[in-house]
């Protein structure tokens, strides 16, 4: 062996070179703060060797982008760890980047003769910055695809130059294929190529100058082999049990549903951008993309000239613990904001469940070469909801919200939907303080209706007691997917209750005084033959005012289909939707 | 502290570096082996039956035996992430025998070429290393570049339809082994 190592080292004099690596001085003894650099060079080193495996599954295009990661995550052995802690370790090098900036600012390691390391770093630390934003999109599901296009329209506030920068990233006017392509070539090849090369000048000068010194030294001189590389690697470790931790504990890195520029979703960049994203609600969009990063350039530029008097090392270390403390604040108040919004608790939820929703259709149907989004747009759930949302809400509720977990602002006017014509549905519906109440028609002209006053206000203990039964006869002609039909013997029996001899019941609860059920449409209120049934529904959301239905009694039901507000497949999406499930408890 | 100590201590902080900046430096790696090796695994696993394909109808096929070339449309295929329908995943011979078709694979059992049926000679011949068979599939070239007949494939005739079960084998070796 010792043979093969003589030849190699004489061919490349590799010892020495070891010799000179392993054997730097390290005044006043190895110490913890320095970790931090080699920790950095861990992390981009773990992003390099996962991103390059990453790759092997990755295809950069709006219909495969989606559908890739998703293979990988969910089909792909190991896959979701792979990607996780290809996710988790770019967090966790944003925060190693920030430790590692405030050690050289407050061990004023940025002053001669280290200022252009110093400078260095600021670059290495702006391109890491673009890895991450570059790398958000790549998975081409909502949130990275909203969130990207506020960054990349914050370029377009750049003077001039602006608008074709914005263009030249995105590939284009709008996101597409193009933006793919490019992302994903400055994220996996120009980004991590330059920040190859800056680590290497950076090392280079760091070696050059050596270890900057923080006074009173605690030990004696040793070498950065081993005392200092110990307490290196085990810093390192201790990121990466982080790392493996966050992994495992979120199962992976997130993945929402795909991206789709129809289905609105609250943008929101990473974590680490928060802090710009809550400062653009105060400030116009230039500052945040021009006047800011152009003033902190030219402070890091001049810092260590600042630094050389020590009022000047001063004012720089305060100027930076302003600005973290700055971004810790609004960073604190962009995530208090969100939480206290309940819209955007509803989006969230609504894109969890669109996750949700597109993770199920794929394993029972696998995903079209058209990609994943289409399934989300061309299901019949997410259109019923979609469209329950978008043309019954502002009067109708579902569950109380909007049919997709959205509040609704404007005051219920028509009733609730949820497990309409259910046999609870329609028992509640019979009793007069539900009825005139806003769950039902409290905000509509029915309120003061016959079937208000005159009926349901009037009913006797004995009358209200029948009330179920009703309900239960009038919910069978709905033919509820969840509900079980009655048997023969149950409806004779149910009807017997209502067809007997004893008058009292019939006068009280002769609904077909009124409405029709199976007979000549003579009666004024709503046909009740096959109520809540399919054909009903559409046929009542098509034309309310029919004869059968409310007449010229219509209060403000729009006719979506007489009037054409809405095409009869939509209709039915909508009917469909309605009659299938009960509400919730 | 004595000498033999402090040689101790030094011995276990240099043991104790290059273990854990190993273990730190083939983490990355170790970390997307499962995935790289996904392929392998799946393919051991997943050795599920071929499915059907409906190639044409009996009465298409000439009474004669003579070959026909057919393209072997799949009517579901998932290629990783993606599902497509109706998809033509290669080509077959049919040679009718009465009521029975056998079929041949289109593609050498040596390297995967084309292989042509010469109708001068009634016999199949591959244009890239000139191996020939004949209509049953065997092999009639002396020193025959490919190592084993024409590969067959399981067919079925049912309510008039050619059905086969399409399949490509390991290329040249004597063996007919499956692909999966």
């Amino acid at each position: 062996m010792k043979v093969v190592f003589d030849w190699l080292d004489d061919r490349s004099g590799y010892r020495n070179l070891l010799h000179e690596v392993l054997y730097e001085k390290v005044p006043g003894g190895a110490r913890w703060r320095y970790v931090w650099g080699s920790c950095l060079t861990f992390a981009f080193f773990t992003q390099v060797v996962t991103g390059t495996l990453l790759w092997m599954f990755y295809s950069p295009s709006a219909q495969t982008a989606w559908e890739s990661v998703y293979f990988l995550q969910y089909q792909v052995w190991g896959g979701w760890f792979l990607r996780g802690v290809h996710h988790y370790m770019a967090q966790a090098m944003i925060v190693l980047l920030v430790l590692h900036l405030m050690q050289v600012v407050i061990d004023g390691a940025y002053r001669a003769p280290r200022e252009l390391n110093f400078w260095f770093g600021a670059l290495m630390m702006g391109v890491t910055l673009a890895l991450s934003l570059t790398g958000y999109l790549l998975p081409w599901d909502q949130k990275g695809y909203w969130a990207t296009a506020v960054a990349t329209n914050l370029m377009a506030e750049v003077p001039l130059i602006g608008p074709a920068i914005q263009k030249i990233v995105v590939g284009g006017v709008e996101y597409g294929h193009h933006t793919l392509t490019r992302f994903f070539a400055l994220h996996a090849g120009v980004l991590p190529a330059m920040l190859i090369g800056l680590v290497v000048v950076h090392i280079y000068l760091f070696r050059k100058h050596g270890i900057h010194v923080k006074e009173p030294r605690p030990k004696k001189d040793s070498y950065f082999w081993p005392d200092q590389i110990l307490k290196d690697a085990i810093a390192c470790m201790a990121v990466l049990l982080a790392v493996v931790g966050l992994t495992i504990y979120f199962n992976g890195a997130p993945l929402g549903p795909p991206a789709d520029p129809a289905n609105e979703f609250p943008a929101r960049p990473e974590w680490y951008f928060l802090f710009l994203f809550q400062l653009l609600k105060y400030v116009p969009a230039f500052w945040g993309a021009v006047i800011i990063p152009a003033f902190l350039a030219l402070w890091i530029l001049l810092q260590p000239f600042i630094g050389s008097s020590r009022p000047g090392h001063q004012l720089n270390v305060g100027f930076w613990w302003t600005l973290i403390a700055g971004s810790v604040a609004l960073t604190l108040l962009a995530f208090s904001e969100d939480r206290t919004n309940i819209r955007h608790g509803a989006a969230l939820e609504e894109a969890n469940w669109q996750a949700d929703r597109v993770f199920s259709i794929v394993e029972h149907q696998g995903i079209p070469p058209a990609g994943a989004v289409t399934l989300l747009r061309e299901d019949r759930e997410n259109r019923g909801r979609i469209l329950f949302a978008a043309h019954c809400a502002s009067c109708h509720r579902y569950n109380g919200h909007d049919g997709r977990g959205y509040p609704v602002d404007d005051a219920q006017s028509a009733p609730e939907l949820a497990g309409f014509a259910s046999q609870e549905w329609i028992e509640k519906l019979l009793v007069h303080q539900h009825y005139i109440s806003e769950e039902y028609f409290g905000g509509t002209a029915f309120k003061d209706g016959t079937m208000a006053k005159k009926v349901l206000a009037k009913y006797t203990p004995e009358e209200s007691a029948l009330l179920p039964d009703i309900a239960r006869l009038l919910s069978d002609m709905a033919e509820l997917p969840y509900q079980d039909p009655l048997s023969e013997d149950e409806r004779d029996e149910l009807l017997a209750l209502f067809y007997n001899d004893e008058e009292d019941f019939q006068d009280g609860l002769a609904c077909i005084d009124c409405h029709d059920i199976d007979s000549e449409g003579d009666g004024y209120a709503p046909d009740l033959t096959g109520y809540g049934s399919d054909e009903w529904t559409v046929a009542f959301i098509k034309n309310p005012e029919e004869e059968r239905f409310y007449g010229d009694e219509n209060d403000r039901m729009p006719c979506y289909g007489r009037d054409e507000k809405l095409t009869a497949e939509e209709i039915q999406i909508i009917s469909d939707w309605i009659r299938s499930r009960p509400a919730e408890e | 502290m004595d000498e033999e100590e402090e040689s101790g201590r030094r011995k276990f902080i240099r043991v104790a570096t290059v273990g854990v900046s190993a273990a730190c430096g083939i983490f990355p790696l170790a970390a997307g082996i499962p995935a790289l090796l996904d392929p392998v695994k799946k393919s051991a696993g997943e050795a599920g039956a071929v499915p059907w394909s409906r190639i044409t109808s009996l009465a298409s096929l000439p009474e004669d035996g003579s070959p026909a070339k057919f393209e072997v449309v799949q009517e579901r295929v998932v290629d990783a992430w993606t599902t497509y329908k109706d998809v033509p995943v290669g080509a077959v011979y049919l040679s009718r025998r009465k009521e029975e078709v056998v079929a041949f694979n289109l593609k050498c059992p040596h390297l995967g070429c084309a292989i042509d049926y010469r109708k001068q000679s009634n016999d199949y011949f591959c244009p890239c290393h000139n191996s020939s068979f004949a209509l049953d599939g065997a092999i009639t070239t002396e020193n025959s570049p490919s190592p084993r007949p024409m590969d067959t494939m399981e067919t079925k005739v049912e309510k008039g339809q050619v059905w086969i079960r399409f399949q490509h084998y390991r290329p040249n070796i004597a063996e007919k082994i499956p692909l999966s």
